[in-house]
């Protein structure tokens, strides 16, 4: 059922070099008799951000969750830059450069926003024992989390409990301690779940303000307006198998697309 | 006050602290891993033997301090791998409980072949229970301030490591969302055996000073101690280390005033009574910040 579709965008017109960045084969996952990934192929390549769609319990979530290390393909294989990565722990896939959101913010809620971030931060010492014994993060750690909290406009927020922040600000946290591991691919599970048209904007530029420092996004959302703003490419599935596949154009137009998912939506949308 | 009563209540410090330096331990553990140590209180028993161990091959007093810490940590480490590491599914919690609890008893059963059950002198002056100053009229010897004032040390050096270090960051990040922490590149199984290493540690130290104020070590110390531990996480709120402390303090001077107007007999109903209200009426402890406070909606 997996329409290939022709490729209109040519990877030339993106900032990376169009390489794969992850490449997921024949990927399926079943929990007891249910076939939540059926036969699931796609890249994801350097310099794009690649939307996927889907109506509930199309197995968006659980294809994050894999690749994320969450949980084990039942069968296929999942490669970050060549390297095969199932079946790794998952600070090991974070560790390789892969962060992501969840669809239910996870802070730390009992930590300030600076914390949170300096959480992710990578050591500056070289020594693992003397790194998790340094007294006050360093200079240079600070610093780089700083910047990030800038970046999203958190600065006034940084020594506030991030379980106080209202929630374009919890979200954009979440974001900016996702990239303090300097990830190479970005997964964000339904970013705007939950916000309000001018968040939504707002949450958007703020995905355009990041995106150069990743190699690649994947991004699961609901949100059209948001999909449209930011997709270069788009993955639309069903039932555990990618239906549509191209342009958002294309894809949002696709009839089974419509059919399954966009019906109900386009009428939220207005 | 009367000298009676100010004796009782620092007696009371001094106990609370070290009740407070266990309790610490259990909910480190507990809101790591909401799991239960129950091999925690014969760390402390076996640090105790490990001071008169060291004392008697000549050793001071005051170098027992790092051989102890040394030790009780490696056992910390041994605790999490055979306790611990494997029990990861929904029934963990329960099997962690029991397994602790069957290590606890081989440790114990251990020091007692080697010790004996009988109660085992700790070689160290007698003046160092002597000498001393006066409180509210009555005599408090140096080494009560020696003890108290290690065990706050203590509580200060750990509060800096949670909130001032790398491994503090993480494992207050693994404690509260684990999947976050995996994902951001920490090591929860090597977190996980630092908690261990610190808590036993603690708990070795508290040990030490116990033999130090009693001057002896009895194999049973652990188990007394470690019930009022657990009492005294559980008045703290589970998970909250700030409540550890000040419910140590407060249960240690309950009991020193109980002592002191006569009702030392039933000073354990009424400490095991207050948990219970606890639990019941505040259930995240008595400064708000246990587990329970994010359960309860």
């Amino acid at each position: 059922m997996t329409d290939s579709g022709p490729e209109t965008n040519p990877p030339g017109t993106l900032d990376g070099t169009g390489k794969p960045v992850l490449e997921i084969d024949s990927l399926t996952k079943a929990f007891g008799g249910i076939q939540a990934i059926d036969g699931v192929s796609l890249t994801v390549n350097d310099g794009e951000i690649l939307g996927i769609v889907g109506p509930n319990g199309a197995g968006k979530t659980v294809l994050i969750n894999m690749v994320s290390g969450f949980y084990r393909p039942t069968s296929g294989s999942i490669r970050f830059n060549g390297q095969k990565i199932d079946g790794l722990p998952l600070h090991k896939v974070g560790r390789l450069g892969i962060a992501r959101t969840f669809q239910n913010i996870r802070l730390f809620n009992r930590m300030t926003a600076l914390e949170n971030v300096l959480t992710a931060i990578k050591q500056h010492t070289t020594h693992p024992i003397l790194a998790a014994l340094a007294f006050a993060p360093s200079r240079q750690g600070i610093d780089e989390a700083m910047e990030l909290l800038d970046l999203m406009g958190l600065t006034a927020r940084a020594n506030q409990g991030a379980g106080e922040l209202p929630y374009g600000d919890a979200r954009r946290l979440e974001i900016a301690r996702a990239l303090a591991t300097k990830p190479k691919l970005l997964l964000l599970d339904e970013p705007a779940a939950g916000m309000n048209e001018q968040e939504t904007g707002e949450l958007i530029e703020d995905i355009r303000k990041v995106r150069n420092r990743l190699d690649a996004i994947a991004l699961i959302e609901h949100d059209m307006t948001l999909i449209r703003a930011l997709s270069d490419r788009i993955i639309a599935m069903n039932y555990g198998k990618i239906v549509a596949e191209g342009s958002s154009k294309e894809v949002l137009s696709h009839p089974e697309v419509v059919e399954a998912y966009l019906g109900t939506d386009e009428e939220e949308d207005g | 006050m009367s000298a009676e009563l100010a004796q009782q209540i620092v007696n009371g410090l001094v106990v609370g602290g070290m009740y407070a330096l266990i309790a610490l331990g259990f909910t480190l553990v507990f809101g790591l891993l909401d799991k239960l140590n129950f091999a925690h209180g014969e760390v402390v028993t076996l640090a105790g033997f490990i001071a008169i161990f060291s004392v008697n091959m000549g050793l001071s007093i005051w170098l027992t301090i790092p051989v102890v810490i040394i030790l009780t940590g490696a056992v910390g480490i041994i605790i999490e791998l055979l306790s611990f590491r494997r029990f990861t599914s929904k029934e963990g919690h329960s099997v962690s409980a029991l397994s602790s609890f069957a290590l606890g008893i081989v440790i114990l059963e251990m020091v007692r072949l080697q010790w004996g059950a009988t109660p085992v002198q700790l070689d160290i002056p007698k003046s160092i229970y002597i000498s001393g100053t006066v409180l509210f009229g009555a005599p408090i010897p140096w080494i009560k301030f020696a003890i108290f004032s290690i065990s706050i040390f203590l509580m200060i050096a750990l509060h800096l490591v949670m909130s001032r270090t790398k491994i503090g960051r993480s494992i207050r990040a693994v404690a509260e969302e684990p999947t976050s922490a995996r994902l951001l590149g920490i090591n929860t199984t090597l977190v996980t055996q630092y908690v261990f290493v610190i808590v036993s540690a603690m708990a070795g130290v508290a040990g030490l000073l116990i033999a130090m104020q009693n001057g002896i070590v009895t194999s049973d110390v652990g188990f007394t101690f470690a019930l009022k531990g657990i009492a005294v996480m559980a008045i703290g709120g589970m998970g909250d280390m700030r409540g550890a402390i000040v419910a140590g303090l407060l249960v240690g001077v309950l009991e020193g005033i109980a002592f002191s107007i006569g009702w030392g007999g039933i000073s354990d109903v009424i400490v095991w009574f207050l948990m219970i209200l606890v639990l019941l009426i505040r259930p995240a402890g008595i400064l708000g910040g246990g587990r329970q406070a994010e359960t309860r909606v």
